[in-house]
């Protein structure tokens, strides 16, 4: 039997931690439950995570690069603004069918429970990975000639709460269709909402 | 050149389409006496010189050293010779050749009055384009609107000294422009924070995000070598204009060009996500002491 | 006959076309031949882009086509409904930088231009010391740069105000390199006190000195200059500061200008096509410059240099010498009232919201200054540039004459040069 290795333990309890989490809460969840989840000792826990705000803090940061590598690979392509704003809402909603404890943590722990991120997560450092390439994503697009100039979180709320909303509702079980289903449309407002304006 | 010999080299300073600006620059030069004393002037704009400027229109001496102030325009007279006739003669035996200025550099200023016949010496713009593109070797590009007077003073000491003069992919001599004006503004602390001026008239915040300066962008020694000895543009609240740049002039001097809030141009050499990344991190640190004023001259008025 | 003669050392170069008759001047008209098209360059710009364009149109007063720009930007604010307040402050800095600059451009004609002209004349032998020029100017530019971050090409000034927030060491610092000026042109110019210099009221006064400005002084009364150069003895003054007086004048009688008077029209010059325009005012031609400024400012040594001389070349050259001595004691004064707890800027409505026209008119080392801008929206429609070189040295036909062509008429040649020279002739000023 090959020898599970220190990482692989680790991101083992990231993906328990995720699941706990954003099930139950942040608060609610304890070290105990989530070392019971991947087999181990709470001792042997501490070994990777002297706390469980550290652990929240690890996760945020997780999340955040998860999205942050989607992302660049998508701005890194040679494609249209409209071609990406499309891959985007499609890598999203993918990560919210697939993989729904990555953003419901985002939402329902990290922007919900901001005292346990305190000062080492303070304005968008935990999240800066993922931030940033939305940045580029939008600067990119003005400096083509595909969007409107504007205030950087006029357009960044737009997106982001637009698909925020949908996995919202979709994770309340209030759509009648698979997210998927949505893509195109919700890719095409979003379009015309920050394309150039002559 | 001559250095060997007992006669001093001869240096003639020639214009093309100027506002004279680096002329009276080079006036303001600590230790003016003291170089010219070096050099035997033929002509100068503004100082008695040994040839008037039909002599030296008449196009029967040589120099050693060719300055050059101003855009080239091969129409463009002295004394009614065009310096298609004028600038050749002198350029065919000078030993070096400088171009005195964003305008000799690259066209500058003057550039756009007639972007087909206009250039600098070397360069229309960015691209190989001028007359003089064949010397390349003996030319000296010294950009600056105008050029500071130590600049062209170090440039000529350098090559009375037979030293080595480096130069970058634009054939400016790296001992002045290797660094950005960015390099000794007084103002880096605030850079380096993200912490951004709340106005014109102010002595604190950085200039970058919002009013337009091109220092971090633009290749020149103007923190390092102060202007007439005491100041520079962003010492008094000015954004630097990237004049030592071919791309100037440029337009909306006073105002960061930004695309969704995000500057269209970040610090020369650094990736936009790189800089994006530092800057959204540094920003989130509030730093009381960077956010109010350095002195409060009103509080006890 | 007519013969031309090319004139270089005048911020660029100038043709004069002179008619000779008995190897006197009978008529002689003036080219400047080079033409930039600065104007051009600023349609379709931001108005504040102007603030960096427009210095560069020369390199000796560019400070001065800074102040215009600035005055005809706020002009335009305030006709568009939006006024902008300037604190005493930063307008006592431009107002400071500004004399600044006057003054290095008078200290660089004395030595560079008048001097080495005057000693082109046969029996008279100045000593030649260009280099002090240089260096007395490089003083004034150091302070001036000390507000305005440099000089050449400042942009410090901007609607509002000024971009540069002093403080006191920095204010010290300025007075300490005033200080040095006064001393240096005490010992190497005037060769007495600045206070003492400007309490002469009478041209016997400079009898009691020995420097550089009364072998000045002597030579042009050798030359008799006090008997030539006499143009029309009408002046005028166009830019609002507190050196000077707006007004026009016959002699020294003062009378209201109104701005919009001024008009500008094709130079007459037959013999080549000229790129300068002549300025006028209701249809006539005025002497701007020291001269100029001082009589409206009533200031003794200079009316009474009038009353003797008129406006001879001698009354003219003395009064810019005086005219930099004069501004120094206004820096020296100034540097004192700047009150550091001032606003350098106050802010105002976005440029964008500026739809109207605007002239800002200041008074540059040769005299007034115009500059008129159009803007819609904030961007610039139109800009139109009338330089000090265009009253002074405008060319005219043989019934009216402009101020340098009657001051040059009935003179040898090299006399009429040196007139014309003694206006302090800025060519690419002129030809912006």
């Amino acid at each position: 039997m090959a020898k599970i290795t220190k990482e692989e333990r680790k991101n083992g309890i990231i993906s328990a931690a995720l699941a706990l989490f954003s099930q139950q809460g942040f608060y609610v969840t304890t070290i105990p439950d989530i070392a019971q989840k991947v087999g181990m000792s709470v001792g042997n826990f501490y070994n990777y995570f002297s706390s469980k705000e550290i652990l929240a803090k690890e996760l945020i940061l997780y999340i955040s690069d998860y999205l942050g590598k989607n992302l660049r690979e998508i701005n890194m392509k040679e494609i249209t603004t409209e071609e990406k704003i499309q891959e985007i809402v499609s890598m999203y909603f993918k990560m919210a069918s697939d993989k729904p404890e990555m953003i419901e943590y985002f939402l329902r722990v990290y922007l919900s429970n901001r005292e346990v991120f305190g000062s080492d997560c303070a304005g968008m450092i935990c999240v800066s990975s993922f931030v940033t390439e939305m940045m580029i994503f939008f600067e990119e697009g003005v400096a083509k000639g595909d969007l409107h100039n504007q205030d950087f979180f006029s357009a960044f709320g737009l997106f982001m709460g637009y698909l925020g909303g949908m996995v919202f509702l979709f994770g309340e079980a209030l759509l009648p269709e698979p997210l998927k289903e949505y893509e195109e449309s919700i890719s095409l407002n979003i379009y015309n909402a920050l394309k150039h304006r002559d | 050149m001559h250095l060997n010999t007992e006669t001093k080299p001869k240096l003639l300073w020639l214009q093309g389409v100027t506002c004279n600006g680096n002329s009276h620059s080079f006036l303001n030069l600590e230790s003016l006496e003291q170089l010219l004393d070096k050099f035997e002037l033929l002509y100068h704009p503004l100082l008695a010189s040994t040839f008037s400027l039909s002599e030296i229109t008449s196009l029967q001496n040589s120099c050693d050293i060719l300055i050059f102030e101003g855009t080239y325009d091969p129409e463009f007279t002295r004394n009614n010779i065009p310096l298609k006739e004028i600038l050749p003669y002198y350029a065919l035996h000078a030993e070096h050749i400088i171009a005195l200025g964003t305008c000799a550099s690259f066209g500058g200023m003057f550039q756009s009055l007639a972007p087909e016949r206009n250039s600098g010496l070397l360069y229309k713009v960015e691209e190989e384009g001028g007359p003089l593109i064949a010397y390349k070797k003996r030319v000296i590009n010294l950009s600056g609107c105008p050029v500071h007077p130590e600049w062209l003073a170090t440039t000529l000491q350098m090559l009375l000294a037979k030293h080595t003069i480096v130069v970058d992919d634009l054939q400016r001599p790296r001992e002045l422009y290797s660094s950005l004006a960015h390099h000794g503004c007084t103002r880096n602390e605030y850079f380096e924070w993200k912490v951004d001026t709340k106005g014109f008239g102010l002595k604190e915040g950085c200039l970058f995000y919002e009013q337009g300066c091109r220092a971090p962008l633009t290749h020149a020694s103007c923190n390092t070598i102060l202007w007439n000895e005491v100041s520079s543009k962003t010492r008094v609240g000015t954004p630097c204009f990237g004049c030592t740049e071919p791309s100037f002039p440029r337009t909306n001097y006073f105002q960061t060009k930004t695309n969704m809030s995000i500057p269209q141009d970040v610090p020369l050499g650094v990736s936009k996500r790189a800089y994006l990344t530092v800057a959204g991190m540094a920003k989130t640190f509030h730093i009381k002491r960077l956010e109010g004023v350095l002195i409060d001259y009103k509080r006890d008025h | 006959m007519i013969t031309k003669e090319i004139i270089d050392h005048i911020e660029g170069e100038a043709s004069l076309y002179f008619e000779m008759q008995e190897k006197r001047v009978d008529f002689v008209t003036v080219v400047f031949p080079h033409f930039r098209g600065m104007e051009n360059m600023l349609k379709g710009k931001s108005a504040l882009d102007a603030l960096v364009i427009t210095p560069r149109v020369c390199g000796i007063c560019g400070h001065a086509h800074l102040m215009a720009t600035v005055r005809a930007i706020e002009d335009a604010y305030k006709n568009s409904g939006h006024p902008i307040e300037v604190s005493n402050k930063a307008q006592n800095m431009r107002e400071l930088t500004l004399t600044l600059e006057i003054i290095q451009n008078h200290l660089k004609w004395l030595y560079l231009v008048l001097i080495p002209q005057l000693n082109n004349f046969e029996n008279i032998t100045l000593s030649l010391t260009p280099l002090k020029g240089a260096y007395g100017a490089s003083l004034a530019t150091k302070a001036l740069a000390i507000l305005a971050g440099q000089w050449p090409h400042s942009s410090y000034m901007i609607p509002g105000g000024v971009t540069s927030d002093p403080t006191y060491i920095e204010l010290m610092q300025l007075r300490a390199h005033l200080e040095k000026l006064s001393d240096f042109l005490e010992k190497e110019t005037l060769g007495t006190t600045v206070q003492n210099f400007l309490s002469f009221e009478s041209c016997k006064n400079f009898n009691k000195i020995a420097s550089d400005v009364s072998s000045v002084e002597q030579a042009l009364f050798d030359l008799r200059m006090h008997k030539k150069g006499f143009s029309h003895d009408d002046f005028i003054v166009l830019g609002e500061h507190r050196f000077t007086q707006i007004a026009k004048s016959r002699a020294t009688r003062l009378y209201n200008v109104d701005i919009t008077k001024v008009h500008v029209e094709d130079a007459f010059s037959p013999q080549e096509k000229s790129y300068a325009k002549n300025a006028l005012y209701k249809n006539a031609f005025y002497e701007t410059g020291p001269l100029a400024r001082l009589i409206s400012k009533d200031v003794k040594l200079i009316k009474n240099m009038h009353r003797r001389y008129k406006d001879s070349n001698y009354t003219r050259a003395m009064a810019r010498i005086y005219e930099m001595v004069y501004l120094l004691q206004h820096s020296l004064d100034l540097v004192k009232e700047i009150d550091i707890t001032q606003d350098s800027c106050t802010k105002s409505v976005t440029l964008s919201k500026v739809t109207a026209q605007g002239i800002g008119v200041v008074e540059a080392p040769r005299g007034p200054l115009i500059h008129k801008i159009k803007l819609k929206e904030g961007i610039i429609e139109r800009y139109e540039i009338i330089t000090p070189t265009q009253w002074n040295i405008s060319s005219g036909t043989k019934l009216k004459p402009s101020p340098a062509q009657k001051a040059m008429i009935g003179l040898n040649k090299q006399e009429a040069e040196f007139v014309f020279r003694t206006f302090d002739v800025c060519s690419v000023c002129t030809t912006h």
